[in-house]
């Protein structure tokens, strides 16, 4: 059977056809980080109308690629959460038109059960029992995979998932968005012990947690004395509030931090320090955000005793990542999934492979479906 | 500790401790501290507690018609509890609403000020 899988939770607008929840037959991403770059960040007004303006012709090539048309489609998978809210109405709303115009049934699918999936859908996949670790910029989660439908969360991060530091971090150097590649590539020009920052291990848990290590970054990049006036080149915009507050005047010299009243110019972006500085620090963080990632991935299997681990989320693209993980499973003798950057990041594929195993069993969503931006897996 | 239709506005820059000062908010509507996270990502984390409990993170939006067409003002005047982080994004802010800064003095300690409350009405607090 052929599932026609769709995306939009945040700024990638996908669709994918998959056929008996295994073969890939089209998997369509229309990425949006050129329009988001200049922001800094992703504006979810623009990212629901890019969506809008994209999902036709992205569902349309998916079609195309596949080969097929609307009439061979069985079935019609769609995200509904978790995600920004505006982004996924817009690809539940198109889902919910195809199958009632279609007759066709509707399948709701969590994003996280994406993510899962897209270990499966590899030519070399792991058999359950699998540990699963999902680091995105929405996401940190840890699950053991005992069986399709089957998860148990082990741990998840308590404040800011590893990609939303990465962007963070980012910004803070003036580097710009998205933070995981520029970092990653930085990274390798520095010194990864230049710095001890934080691994919070959170013991007797498998939850994570960063924003100890986001707070030291920035403490760092504070106390740094070799500073520079924040590059314009790295398309740093000052804040609303800053320009407001300020009366457009020149960004004054500025204590380390403010101290003023309530709204007392509060907001304001940190000094960059030098590039050797920059290279040291993204270097440095990275280690740390590594670090823990792959000592709590090496816990579970250590405690659960699994033997197989898969990786996915847009972090898992990051090199330095990548690499420990595999030495660590090279160390402790499991087999370690890496999925292809197509299926690690933001894709329908993996939704429309969740999707057959939701028709399979039998769940099939309603046409009153309604997305959600936070949907605990 | 909030009634229905309160709202909080937090400032404070990164890593000032709003995500801690929510998470505490939150556990008073019955929300486990491992679940309230960072909203960076989502913006608007919902919570189905009674009355519904909104965080709302406008860490990502800049521009303030983006801040209005996320509908801040429709989940404020909901009937829900909802507490923003960022509200220096805000350029108004309604009157009588609570504020509260977190200012970073060193590692170990922070300066609150709060804003906004009849301190000779304990209900309130």
């Amino acid at each position: 059977m052929k599932i026609l899988g769709i995306d939009t939770s945040c700024d990638d607008t996908s669709a994918s056809v998959v056929l008996d929840g295994g073969k890939i037959l089209s998997n369509i991403v229309s990425s949006q980080t050129e329009i988001h770059k200049k922001y800094g960040g992703i504006v979810p007004e623009l990212a629901s109308r890019r969506h809008i303006e994209l999902i036709w012709h992205v569902a349309d090539e998916a079609l195309n690629k596949a080969n097929i048309t609307l009439d061979d489609l069985d079935a019609i998978a769609v995200c509904h959460g978790p995600g920004l809210i505006g982004s996924l109405l817009v690809g539940c709303n198109f889902a919910k038109a195809v199958a009632y115009a279609r007759k066709i049934p509707l399948i709701a699918v969590n994003h996280l059960e994406g993510h899962i999936f897209s270990a499966i859908l590899e030519d070399s996949k792991p058999s359950f029992p699998f540990i699963s670790l999902i680091a995105s910029g929405g996401h940190t989660s840890l699950y053991v995979v005992n069986g399709l439908g089957q998860y148990i969360e082990l741990g998840k991060t308590r404040d800011d998932a590893a990609g939303e530091v990465y962007d963070k971090v980012a910004k803070m150097l003036g580097l710009g968005y998205p933070g995981g590649p520029v970092i990653d590539r930085l990274a390798k020009e520095g010194n990864p012990k230049a710095f001890d920052f934080p691994r919070a291990y959170v013991p007797e848990s498998f939850d994570f947690s960063f924003s100890g290590l986001k707070t030291a970054v920035k403490i760092e990049i504070h106390k740094s004395e070799v500073r520079t006036r924040t590059p314009k080149s790295f398309g740093v915009r000052p804040s609303t509030h800053e320009v407001s507050a300020l009366g457009q005047k020149p960004d004054p010299p500025q204590p380390p931090l403010d101290k003023g009243g309530i709204e007392g110019g509060a907001f304001s972006e940190p000094r960059t320090p030098n590039p050797e500085l920059i290279n040291d620090i993204a270097a440095s963080f990275q280690a740390s955000v590594v670090d823990v990632l792959v000592r709590k991935a090496e816990w579970v299997i250590i405690k659960k005793g699994i033997r197989q681990v898969a990786l996915s989320g847009g972090v898992s693209a990051n090199s330095e990542l990548r690499r420990r993980m595999k030495e660590m499973a090279e160390d402790r003798e499991v087999e370690l999934f890496l999925p292809s950057i197509a299926l690690c990041t933001d894709n329908a594929a993996m939704i429309a492979a969740a999707g057959h195993h939701h028709f399979m069993s039998g769940r099939i969503a309603g046409i009153d479906l309604n997305p959600k931006a936070y949907l605990p897996l | 500790m909030q009634s229905k239709g309160g709202t909080v506005f937090l400032y404070g820059d990164l890593g000032a401790g709003k995500t801690t000062l929510i998470k505490g908010i939150a556990s008073a509507f019955g929300i486990a501290e491992r679940d309230t996270g960072s909203a960076s990502f989502v913006i608007v984390a919902e919570h189905e507690t009674f009355p519904p409990f909104y965080h709302i993170d406008l860490y990502r939006i800049e521009r303030e018609e983006d801040i209005e067409a996320m509908g801040i003002w429709e989940y404020i005047d909901s009937g829900g509890v909802t507490v923003v982080e960022w509200a220096e994004r805000l350029s108004e802010i309604p009157e009588n609403a609570i504020k509260i800064k977190i200012n970073y003095i060193d590692e170990n300690s922070r300066e609150i000020f709060i804003e906004g409350i009849d301190e000779t009405d304990w209900n309130n607090m």
